[in-house]
């Protein structure tokens, strides 16, 4: 990983403007429905995100900083790992490479979303990255139904970019009002682990079961 | 062999219900006969099929059957044929019979597949079997075994509880195949459509619960499958499959084989249509080579790489194979090695000994063999021309190229084929050269412009860059001479460098050859000579007109009586610029027409052509000119007009500025239109109508060097409006705004011819007055003489009496003034007074009045010296003229006068009653004006004391004849008693 931005705002900047360009279907859905024929009357409307794939918008402003960094990586970890799968759905080479390149960003995001961790006071403790590997899926484990796969796969994209929606508000409402929310505040790390334990707690609470990391 | 039979109950029902209905019956029938025949006349069979088994392969909608037959001895083989029966639905549903023969070996497990077009899903299916032994001689009189129990496959049992499912999933197709495609719901109840690509599908009930739609010749829409699915009408389940359509896979073609170096053998094909799906990997290639019985799976799709045997095997037969997960095709290929040779692009092309013209070529081959022997083909390319050559190589090709133009690039490329057997043609190598300059060829083309300039003559010189055939090489500077043909000594030498085009040389007038030459770095061009003569000789010749077309102009002249070594034909390019960018061009003296064409004319632009002829001794002299234009254009304004000698009945008009040289035609006259709202046309003119539909007459000139024009017969006091415009053979100038007029009424001309004179004479009159005043007033009104200037006063000197004198002024002492006041019309002045009487003011004591020595008053005559009033050092006695200011004007100036006047009377008499006064001198001497009534006085008074007669006062003009009556309004000045006046 390389070496981190140790400005908190233009940290926070960065965040929320690759979050705003995430959100956006262009990147992923867009050319995923056409690749897939899912661009047809009575399909489309079947490419909704499945209720609780990913954690609301309500769910994510309800988050502590850290916590809420944590949810955010463990969930694009979990995106990174469907996208992966999604490759064998995918048999043109210009489609792999938009989904390669959503990938990347994917890990670059990641990889600010640690830096952001380090910047939160009190994060000496648990500085490493969240790790990124297998956990539960934001959707279902895909079936052998090619069929099935292909809506589930337009509905697990369609959640994504909702998803990272929700995370430019998140992060944006950290730029507009730092001190508004306690649990948004970045002092709120100073109460290091005991808080942030708790805050573990309630977040699992706030999270469907089963689609977010414990 | 296994045959198709199968029915689909939901094809045609009603006549297929029939059908199977009969022939179920029939074969029903025909087995319980064979039967009987069977338990008639034979014992059962004790080879029938046993332990049957049926596994499913959904995938493939594959029904895998496994059975044994038992009773067989050891090591005994039989040959037999097992009749297998499919029913769909119900037993009764016979839709597949086949017969399976085979031979059995003892303790064998059999097998058979059968692939249902109708998804397994879909239906129940029943299976059974029973066996005979196949006897080939009389298959007629073998004996079936008893069918086994009916087996039956039901795959919806293990579907689960979704309340909808749609088969086949995932099913591979070609293109243009048949697919059957079924839903299973588990609430008949509901309404359920189906969807293939977003377009609904009709299908038929198999059973209450199936559905089954029929789709004929399939095609392929993407490489991810065509999306069919079901839904209810409650929206809100969606059950789907994908059919993966794979493009039908093509037999390669132009499959070809050949080596470059015989080693490696290199196959290339036109692989057609990729069937690459996500489910299906693209068709793979496999090469096959029957002699030596190797295979190799070929990494690309279209090319495959053969290693040539090392024991020189020559002969070979490929098999190419494309394969995919449905179909497979091949195609084959034999042939000798050695006439699949291609051989590699020659290298190391050189040129050695280049020269002017010549230059030799060579190169090698890459080696095939010590057998072979190749044929190389060499063209070479240079100033638009190809040359061919062909030449036999065994290792290293050689080419002499001859006849080349010198300081020319070439481009030489070489390739090669077998020669014994000509396969194909190696690639091109390509090399350029270039070969050595020599000496211009061609002398330059020179021309000049001469001007004579203060008795010299500017010469400027003019040549064309030689071509690249007559350069042969960088011209880099052009040698000049000058020789004096009248001073053979005098010579002049100029040395221009390239890329110049020209030079100017200040001649004098005597007669000059010069020669110009062209040097490249190997030598010098022929020299070109031209004369400029001292004398110019330029003869006056008559102008012709040419028409050019796009193409240029085309000229001719007459041909020369004497004789000329050519003829050059000289023009502008540009005739309207600064620059008129002089061309030439020069033809032989055979030649009397030529065609000039520019890329520089352009349309509307007048070019004029000079042609001279070049005599024997180069002396170039003016033969004909010509002018034209490319294209005539209308013209494109109007002359700046004006109008003079405006009368009632006509006016002129004349545009001597306006130049018909300079315009985009060549101008034939001019047309004036007059608008009148009579609108009649006189003599000379015609109705024209314009394109506004205005009615108007139109007069034509048809000189175009007439530039005036007198519009006649026109009304006085009237409207008018005129245009000139110029025509040409291509149309008129344009319909600009028309100049307005009105003529003038028809009286006033002559009015103003009277009028004129008379105010100038009356003006001259009334000047000639005024400088004569002097005259006239001598003449009218004479000067009063002065008493003492009188030649009485000689004459009473002369005569020495001492009493006879005459009153000094200064000895008169006025006693009283008589002021008369009158009342005269309106005008009153600030002495205005009611009383008309007149006033006497008793200037001199009198009893009643006089106190004292009062102030001396006196008089001044401003009439006889003005100035005097102004030097004046005593009181003076204000006097309101009587006379009119037009009478006294012609004395002095009434403002004066007035103003004098009024001051000196308010200062001096302020206790005067206003009113008007007149006071009225009377001369006590004569006056010349009355005659007898105002002669000298005989008995002149005693001058009182501090009285001062100074001067005469104004004399109206109305007394200067004997009043009417004694009511005089006149004033009488009582001078010495009260009792004497004078009237």
């Amino acid at each position: 990983m390389g070496s981190c931005l140790d400005k908190y705002q233009e940290l926070l900047g960065q965040l929320q403007k690759q979050a705003d360009i995430m959100q956006h279907t262009s990147l992923l859905l867009d050319p995923y429905i056409q690749s897939q024929g899912l661009d047809k009357d009575g399909l489309k409307e079947h490419c909704r995100e499945r209720p609780g794939a990913y954690p609301s918008k309500d769910a994510l402003q309800g988050l502590g900083r850290w916590e809420f960094l944590r949810t955010l990586d463990t969930t694009l970890g979990h995106v990174l790992h469907r996208l992966t799968a999604l490759r064998r759905d995918i048999p043109r080479a210009q489609d792999l490479e938009i989904l390669n390149r959503a990938k990347q960003n994917i890990r670059g995001f990641k990889n600010n979303i640690h830096c952001m961790a380090q910047l939160l006071p009190g994060s000496s403790e648990t500085t490493e990255p969240t790790p990124t590997g297998p956990g539960t899926s934001p959707s279902p484990t895909p079936t052998s139904d090619t069929f099935q796969r292909r809506l589930e796969g337009c509905r697990f994209l369609h959640g994504y970019h909702r998803f990272m929606h929700s995370v430019g508000q998140v992060f944006r409402e950290w730029g507009e009002s730092p001190s508004r929310s306690r649990r948004h505040s970045p002092h709120q790390g100073l109460r290091k682990g005991t808080s942030r334990m708790q805050l573990s707690r309630k977040n699992k609470r706030l999270l469907p079961r089963g689609q977010l990391p414990r | 062999m296994r045959f198709e039979w199968e029915v689909l109950q939901n094809e045609n029902p009603e006549p297929m219900a029939l059908f199977s209905v009969f022939q179920t019956t029939f074969l029903l029938a025909l087995l319980s006969l064979r039967t009987y025949q069977s338990e008639v006349l034979s014992e059962p069979l004790p080879w029938a099929p046993e332990s049957l088994k049926v596994f499913i392969n959904s995938t493939h909608q594959c029904l895998h059957l496994q059975w044994s037959v038992h009773n067989l001895a050891h090591h005994q083989e039989l040959k037999m044929v097992f009749q297998i029966e499919i029913s769909r639905i119900k037993t009764s549903n016979v839709i597949w019979v086949e017969n399976y023969s085979t031979t059995v070996k003892w303790n064998q497990v059999l097998h058979w597949s059968w692939e249902s077009k109708l998804p397994l899903e879909c239906a129940k299916h029943f299976i059974r079997m029973r066996s005979a032994e196949d006897d080939a001689k009389t298959p007629e009189q073998s004996f079936w075994s008893n069918w086994s129990s009916w087996e039956e496959v039901d795959v919806q049992n293990s579907l689960g509880h979704d309340p909808l499912f749609v088969f086949p999933k995932d099913k591979l197709v070609e293109e243009g195949s048949n697919v059957t495609i079924c839903y299973v719901s588990r609430s008949p109840q509901s309404n359920i459509s189906c969807y293939l690509e977003g377009v609904q599908m009709q299908g038929e009930q198999l059973e209450p619960n199936v559905t089954v739609f029929n789709l004929n010749h399939v095609a392929f829409i993407r490489e991810t499958g065509t999306n069919i699915y079901c839904k209810g009408d409650q929206g809100d389940s969606i059950k789907g499959i994908v059919l993966f359509v794979s493009k039908v896979l093509e037999e390669p073609k132009e499959f070809s084989c050949e080596t470059q170096d015989l080693t490696t053998l290199n196959c290339t094909w036109d692989p057609g249509s990729d069937t690459g799906l996500l489910k299906q990997l693209s068709q793979s290639y496999t090469l096959f080579e029957s002699f030596s019985g190797k295979k190799t799976l070929c990494k690309h799709k279209s090319w495959c790489s053969w290693e040539v045997a090392p024991e020189s095997q020559e002969m070979y037969n490929f098999t190419l194979t494309a394969e995919n997960y449905l179909r497979k095709r091949s195609v084959h290929l034999l042939f000798n090695l050695t006439h699949r040779v291609h051989p590699m692009a020659p290298f190391s092309v050189l040129f050695t000994d280049v020269s002017t013209t010549n230059a030799t070529m060579t190169w090698k081959v890459h080696s095939t063999g010590n057998y072979y022997t190749l044929l190389c083909q060499v063209k070479l390319y240079g100033e638009g021309e190809v040359t061919q050559h062909n030449v036999s190589v065994e290792v290293d090709g050689e080419q002499l190229f001859s006849g080349l133009e010198p300081d020319t690039e070439y481009r030489a490329q070489v390739r090669c084929a077998n020669a014994n057997h000509f396969w194909k043609w190696s690639e091109w190598t390509h090399q350029n050269f270039t070969t050595a300059e020599a000496a211009p060829s061609e002398a330059p083309d020179v021309w000049r412009n001469v001007k004579s300039v203060q008795g010299h003559s500017v010469v400027t010189l003019f040549w064309k860059p030689l071509s690249k055939l007559q350069a042969n090489g960088k011209i880099l500077f052009y040698n000049i001479v000058i020789e004096n043909l009248d001073r053979s000594s005098s010579s002049k030498f100029l040395s221009i460098p390239a890329p110049a085009n020209g030079t100017e040389l200040n001649l004098d007038q005597c007669s000059y050859q010069i020669h110009v030459t062209a040097h490249n770095s190997v030598g010098t061009s022929p020299a070109s000579v031209i004369i400029v003569s001292g004398d110019p000789g330029n003869k006056e010749v008559e102008e012709e007109r040419v028409k050019g077309t796009e193409d240029g102009f085309s000229l001719s002249w007459k041909p020369q009586p004497g004789n000329v070594t050519g003829y050059i034909v000289e023009w502008c390019d540009r005739p309207r610029g600064p620059l008129c960018d002089l061309q030439w061009k020069s033809v032989g003296p055979t030649t009397t027409s030529t065609v000039v064409s520019s890329d520089a004319f352009r349309p509307g632009v007048q070019y004029n052509f000079r042609i001279y002829g070049i005599s024997t001794e180069r002396v170039p002299y003016l033969l004909e000119k010509k002018t034209g234009y490319s294209q005539e254009l209308a013209p494109s304004d109007n002359p700046q007009v004006v109008m003079s000698n405006l009368t009632s009945r006509s006016f002129t008009l004349s545009w001597k500025d306006y130049s018909i040289e300079s315009q985009p035609s060549f101008i034939q006259g001019y047309h004036v239109y007059l608008k009148s709202k009579a609108g009649q046309c006189h003599s000379g003119s015609e109705k024209a109508v314009l394109s506004d539909d205005a009615v108007c007459c139109k007069y034509k000139i048809d000189n175009p060097k007439q530039k005036t024009f007198v519009v006649e017969n026109l009304q006085p006091e009237s409207f008018y409006e005129f245009l000139v415009t110029p025509y040409s053979s291509v149309g008129e100038g344009p319909h600009g705004a028309f100049t307005k007029v009105t003529t003038p009424d028809e009286y006033s001309p002559i009015l103003i011819r009277v009028i004129l004179p008379m105010v100038f004479c009356i003006l001259l009159i009334m000047i000639i007055c005024y400088l004569k005043s002097q005259w006239m007033k001598e003449k009218c009104y004479p000067d009063i003489p002065d008493p003492y200037k009188s030649s009485v006063l000689s004459l009473i000197k002369s005569k020495e009496n001492p009493r006879l004198t005459i009153m000094n002024i200064k000895d008169c002492v006025p006693d009283s003034i008589e002021v008369l006041n009158k009342q005269e019309g309106t005008r009153k002045s600030l002495t205005e007074t009611e009383s008309s009487k007149p006033t006497y003011l008793y200037l001199l004591p009198t009893e009643e009045s006089y106190s004292g020595p009062g102030p001396c008053i006196c008089f001044e005559n401003f009439t006889y010296n003005q100035a005097a009033s102004d030097s004046a050092s005593c009181g003076h006695v204000p006097v309101a003229p009587k006379a009119p200011p037009s009478q006294l004007a012609l004395l002095t100036s009434p403002e004066n006068l007035l103003k004098a006047l009024e001051e000196n009377y308010m200062n001096s008499l302020g206790e005067i009653p206003a009113g008007e006064t007149s006071l009225n001198y009377v001369s006590q001497l004569a006056s010349a004006m009355t005659g007898d009534k105002f002669s000298l006085p005989t008995n002149p008074p005693e001058p009182a004391l501090c009285s001062e007669y100074k001067m005469q006062m104004a004399i109206p003009l109305g007394l200067a004849s004997p009043p009417s009556s004694g009511s005089s309004s006149l004033s009488s000045f009582t001078l010495l008693d009260e009792g004497e006046h004078y009237h």
